[in-house]
């Protein structure tokens, strides 16, 4: 048994090939790349400008004032201001205006007189988180004016200097402002890396199944494992530079720096890549068809990736099987040792069980892979 | 005054600076099998394109069947059959899918297409394999079912490109027989190969070299017009020495290996016998049999191609 | 005529052949389906919260269990030092941190003004605003009624201070569920995945393997080969959408309000856009990897821009700009609009017909390069 792996022809051949294809090869080094300043760009989570209508039948100085404070912050945009509440109905439905806002003719009257004021909030619930935000700011602000019509009440009653009992004090840590864009920026990095890599490694055996050269390797003493081996190699480094194109693309265009140690995350992206391009490899042994091997991968990794690799939707608000579920999806490890490294520069005490996952998971997709290999040599392409 | 199905005045394809097909000129007569001869990349492929409307050439015309490439080419299509140089039936579907595929693609009745069927199957020896992969046949069979789905709708010329490469002996001359029997009834078809020794199956050829036809006419009057030094045939030990040795002689024109062969060609018979073997035994190499030979199309080609070459070179 | 149906069948036998691809095309988006309507949750709950309380009184006992009635936080841990709090929300994503101080209970008592400090993990900032939010209202909450309590002692001046009072709906969701504005989404994503990918590849494959040719050398037309290539993936499309109905109605129990023929009519007319969209990637890739290629940079822009997870509105302008041509976008109003609202179309006519438009002009644009390529 020969210890040494003869693995240079093939990473030779699968290199000319890569690079005979230039179309393909510049997608896949600038994809990535193009993908993350689009939707870094694009992404928001901040619920801000929700459109506003307001029908104000009470048209006092009070009320205007009262309206003033949703519309002259940032959350809201003020887009209709209307003069029946069938109006606001009608606006509500057509999708023109996400929160309606009706004060009843009796609001100022109510509120001078130390009466229970009331007014009424419709809101468009199809999107349920910024629905949540929105509410929550809503309520704020209500709550700051009621504080500031009591402190008005309170002061002819001579108490000197009401005091607020609670103060918060809140400190944001890993990102200060908030920006969605660094909490986007990691998960993107996965997301995009996943799918890309996935999908070109997908084809690198199919190909060669469908071109009918997959006969010539059959027949060759390639061994499975050298075979599966020299394929990953060139992908790797491929992807590797892909990568960092985007990690430098996130600190220039969204100020993403890698707070902690760059080793740690080179390691990480070489197990994330070496596991992606193993499921990717995996997929090609087993597809006969190109067309097969494509959809496949798109099914295995795009939505699966966006949805339960923590990307998007934190995973401890799913259900307890469908976050079993995500325990097979690598870029979720991936994106926690990212978000570990870059955002909170964390040491690799904080993040060594997930790269034992990305281990067990690139091993397992190169090993199954080489053993669908060892197959097909054995039983011919059937 | 004979009938020509196709007719090709000056045509031309280039493909940016490089000139495929060169100003060709030729003629076919109906019902002839007519054979388009030349290496790979002489511009066979290219022409067999234009000719089908596949590939709109850049100048020149040509009419096949009756009807322009360019302005008709809908109508040269309902009536030619194409067999392609790569296997391009669907390997996907089984042997009688691809022939109702492509039966009712030509607008033949079901009926018609049943008939077609049984003859196409009784043909190509596919009896009893209908249901089958067209994946799964071996590739000679394969052939077979393309032919007989480029003639389903029986064409009156038929287009083959390079129908016999890569397939056995054996099939080949099947294959020929097949094509006779078309060209019997009146079919013309038209056959690129590369293969020179399928030339003597046609009626009347074209050699094509690099874009342009270096020689044409039938088998025999090529034989007839075009060498006129003899051409010997030496059985010997060490072919590859001896031609070697014999390329450097000054009184040998042409050589060239034929299977176990070489083919010398000389001035002089007599002369040239002698010096031949004593050349080669000065080498110890036995000379087993030597004999004037008729030139073979193919040392006719040869022949030819090297001329045409020596005349670029001068230029 | 005969000739389009000849194609169809063909595909269809061909499709048949590979049987693989028939789980992948029918199941596959049920499962898909089925994980992310569970998994697709913008809800901020059960953010992991960290205590540190130093004074430990029944005042600052009470103060945290506001929190913690919520539903929104959830005592994970009750450490002992600030230093440990800082451990944990290195360690746990999304987390948050409260430090009372000592002395809290007495300041509150004297009527002075008590600091609590809240730490909370920005990396993942949209459950760290949403917590923040809360915690901020809740202190707010919480510092009113103890400043009402002390107004109590001023009843006898005949005082009650009023509240203002908001009376919310909620409309189309009222219990606010995510699941019922992704699922919907889903379909959007799944059918343009669908019908674009396979489409491009569909067509490649024949150039790959040559049978173009053969094709091309019949004297089938054009119109006939785009036809009968694309209206089998219209079935499958369709079918697709059906399949989607069903789950969504009978699992998630999101039925489609509005009329569902509507929602297949109009499912047809987005279904222009994108099999004209696969149809034009197969005209530019010369083999089937670089037509997947092709259609993967098509579609992940189009997933992000239109609208399914990330609303339009936040977008830069100029991102917003983008966001005109892309046909999910329009549809994915229209999904909404037909499942959680139950307009007519009435209300969708503006993006019905931006879509027919879209889906005729890259259509024919496609059918075009194709003839070229044909030729």
């Amino acid at each position: 048994m020969s210890g040494q792996l003869n693995i240079r022809p093939i990473i030779k051949k699968e290199i000319r090939q890569i690079l005979g294809d230039e179309r393909s090869l510049i997608l896949l080094l600038f994809i990535p790349a193009f993908l993350l300043t689009m939707y870094g760009y694009a992404l928001n989570f901040d619920v801000k400008h929700i459109p506003l209508a307001v029908y104000d039948e009470d048209r006092s100085p009070m009320s205007r004032d009262f309206l003033g404070n949703f519309y002259r912050t940032e959350y809201f945009d003020l887009k209709y201001n209307l003069r029946t509440a069938a109006e606001v109905d009608r606006i509500i439905d057509g999708g023109k205006a996400r929160v309606g806002v009706i004060i009843p003719e009796n609001f100022s009257r109510n509120v001078q007189a130390n009466r229970e004021a009331s007014l009424q909030v419709i809101i468009d619930g199809t999107n349920a988180s910024s629905t949540n935000v929105a509410l929550g700011y809503i309520q704020a602000i209500i709550q700051s004016y009621s504080a500031k019509v009591l402190v008005n009440l309170l002061k002819p009653l001579g108490s000197s200097g009401v005091a607020i009992p609670v103060e918060p004090q809140p400190r944001i840590w890993y990102n200060p402002e908030l920006r969605s864009a660094k909490f986007l920026v990691p998960g993107l990095i996965g997301f995009i890396l996943m799918v890309t890599l996935v999908v070109s490694t997908a084809f690198s055996v199919v190909k060669e199944k469908e071109r009918g050269t997959m006969e010539q390797i059959i027949l060759s003493p390639i061994r499975p494992v050298e075979l599966i081996i020299g394929k990953t190699i060139p992908y790797v480094f491929i992807s590797l530079f892909s990568a960092h194109v985007v990690l430098l693309l996130g600190y220039l265009l969204f100020g993403v720096v890698v707070k902690g140690n760059y080793l740690w995350l080179l390691l990480a992206m070489f197990l994330f890549l070496t596991g992606g391009l193993g499921l990717g490899l995996l997929i090609s042994t087993i597809a006969h068809t190109q067309q097969l091997a494509f959809m496949m991968a798109i099914v295995l990794t795009f939505l699966p990736t966006f949805i339960l690799s923590g990307f998007v939707f934190p995973i401890r608000n799913m259900p307890v099987l469908i976050q079993a579920v995500t325990y097979t999806i690598p870029a979720r490890y991936f994106l926690v040792t990212l978000r570990s490294i870059i955002l909170k520069g964390a040491g690799v005490r904080a993040f060594w069980e997930q790269l034992l996952f990305l281990l067990g998971y690139g091993i397992l997709m190169i090993g199954a892979a080489t053993l669908r290999m060892k197959r097909t040599k054995e039983w011919g392409n059937r | 005054m004979p009938e020509y199905t196709v007719e090709v005045k000056n045509l031309t394809k280039r493909f940016g600076d490089f000139t495929a097909v060169d100003s060709i000129n030729f003629a076919v007569r109906k019902g002839d099998i007519f054979g388009f001869l030349g290496a790979n990349g002489a511009g066979k492929s290219t022409t067999i394109r234009m000719l089908c409307a596949l590939l709109n050439p850049t100048s020149g015309t040509a009419r096949v069947g009756g009807h322009d490439i360019l302005f008709e080419s809908e109508k040269v299509k309902e009536n030619i059959g194409y067999m392609s140089q790569k296997f391009s039936l669907y390997e996907d579907l089984t042997v009688e899918e691809n022939i109702h595929f492509f039966g009712g693609v030509y607008g033949l009745p079901r009926a018609k297409v049943r008939e077609r069927m049984r003859w196409i199957l009784e043909m190509a020896g596919l009896r009893g394999r209908e249901k089958s992969l067209t994946r799964q046949l071996p590739v000679g069979w394969k052939q077979r079912l393309a032919l007989g789905c480029a003639i389903l709708h029986e064409p009156k010329i038929v287009f083959l490109d390079e129908p016999t490469a890569g397939v056995d002996p054996a099939s080949r001359r099947n294959f020929w027989e097949l094509i006779n029997q078309l060209s019997e009834k009146g079919v013309t078809v038209f056959v690129t190969t590369h293969y020179l020794n399928e030339a003597e199956y046609c009626n009347d050829i074209r050699l094509i070299h690099a874009g342009k036809i270096v020689i044409g006419g039938s088998p025999e009057q090529l034989k007839k017009g075009n060498i006129k030094n003899p051409i010997l045939e030496v059985e010997c030990d060490r072919v590859v020495d001896a031609l070697e040795i014999l390329q450097k002689e000054p009184w040998v024109l042409e050589t060239s290996i034929f299977g176990t062969y070489v083919h010398v060609s000389v001035e002089d018979e007599e002369k040239g016998r002698s010096r031949v073997r004593q050349r080669l035994s000065e080498n110890n190499i036995a000379v087993k049999r030597m004999e004037r030979i008729r030139p073979s199309l193919e040392d006719v080609f040869i022949h030819k191609i090297e001329e045409k070459s020596k005349e670029f070179q001068e230029r | 005529m005969r000739t389009i149906l000849l194609i169809i069948r063909k595909e269809f036998s061909q499709l048949r052949r590979d049987p693989r691809m028939l789980p992948i095309i029918f199941l596959s988006p049920i499962l898909q389906l089925i994980i992310l309507g569970y998994a697709a949750n913008l809800d901020v709950r059960d953010i992991p919260t960290v205590v540190c309380d130093l004074d430990r009184t029944a005042s600052s006992r009470d103060f945290l269990s506001n929190f913690f009635n919520t539903g929104l936080f959830t005592l994970k841990a009750n450490v002992d030092t600030p230093g440990d709090v800082d451990a944990y929300i290195e360690k746990v994503s999304g987390s948050l941190a409260f430090i009372i101080p000592r002395g809290f209970g007495e300041k509150v008592k004297s009527g002075k003004t008590a600091q609590v400090q809240m730490i909370v993990d920005g990396s993942e900032s949209p459950s760290a605003t949403v917590g923040l939010n809360s915690a901020v209202m809740i202190v707010a909450k919480y510092s009113r009624n103890i400043l009402i309590e002390k107004f109590e002692r001023f009843k006898f001046l005949g005082f009650r201070p009023a509240a203002i009072n908001s009376e919310v709906r909620v409309w189309y969701n009222p219990e606010l569920l995510s699941s019922k504005f992704m699922v919907p989404g889903i379909l959007g994503m799944l059918l343009m995945v669908m019908t674009m990918m396979l489409t491009s590849m569909g067509i490649v494959k024949e150039k790959e393997a040559g049978t173009m040719e053969q094709l091309i050398v019949t004297p089938i037309k054009p119109y006939q080969l785009v036809l009968g290539k694309l209206l089998p993936f219209v079935f499958i499309g369709l079918m697709d959408v059906m399949l989607t109905i069903v789950v969504a109605t009978f699992w998630f129990r999101i039925p489609v309000k509005g009329s569902v023929a509507l929602l297949f009519g109009l499912s047809l007319v987005f279904m222009i856009s994108t099999l004209g969209l696969g149809l034009f990637i197969s005209t530019i890739s010369r083999n089937q990897q670089q037509a997947m290629m092709t259609a993967v940079f098509f579609m992940m822009p189009m997933v992000i821009l239109s609208g399914f997870v990330f609303p339009i509105e936040n977008m830069p302008k100029l991102v917003q700009f983008v966001t005109y041509i892309v046909p999910l976008r329009y549809f994915f109003v229209i999904i909404r609009g037909l499942f959680l609202k139950g307009v007519g179309i009435g209300v969708l006519w503006d993006e019905a017909v931006v879509l027919l438009v879209f889906g005729f002009v890259i259509l024919t644009l496609s059918v075009r390069r194709f003839r070229k390529m044909l030729a």
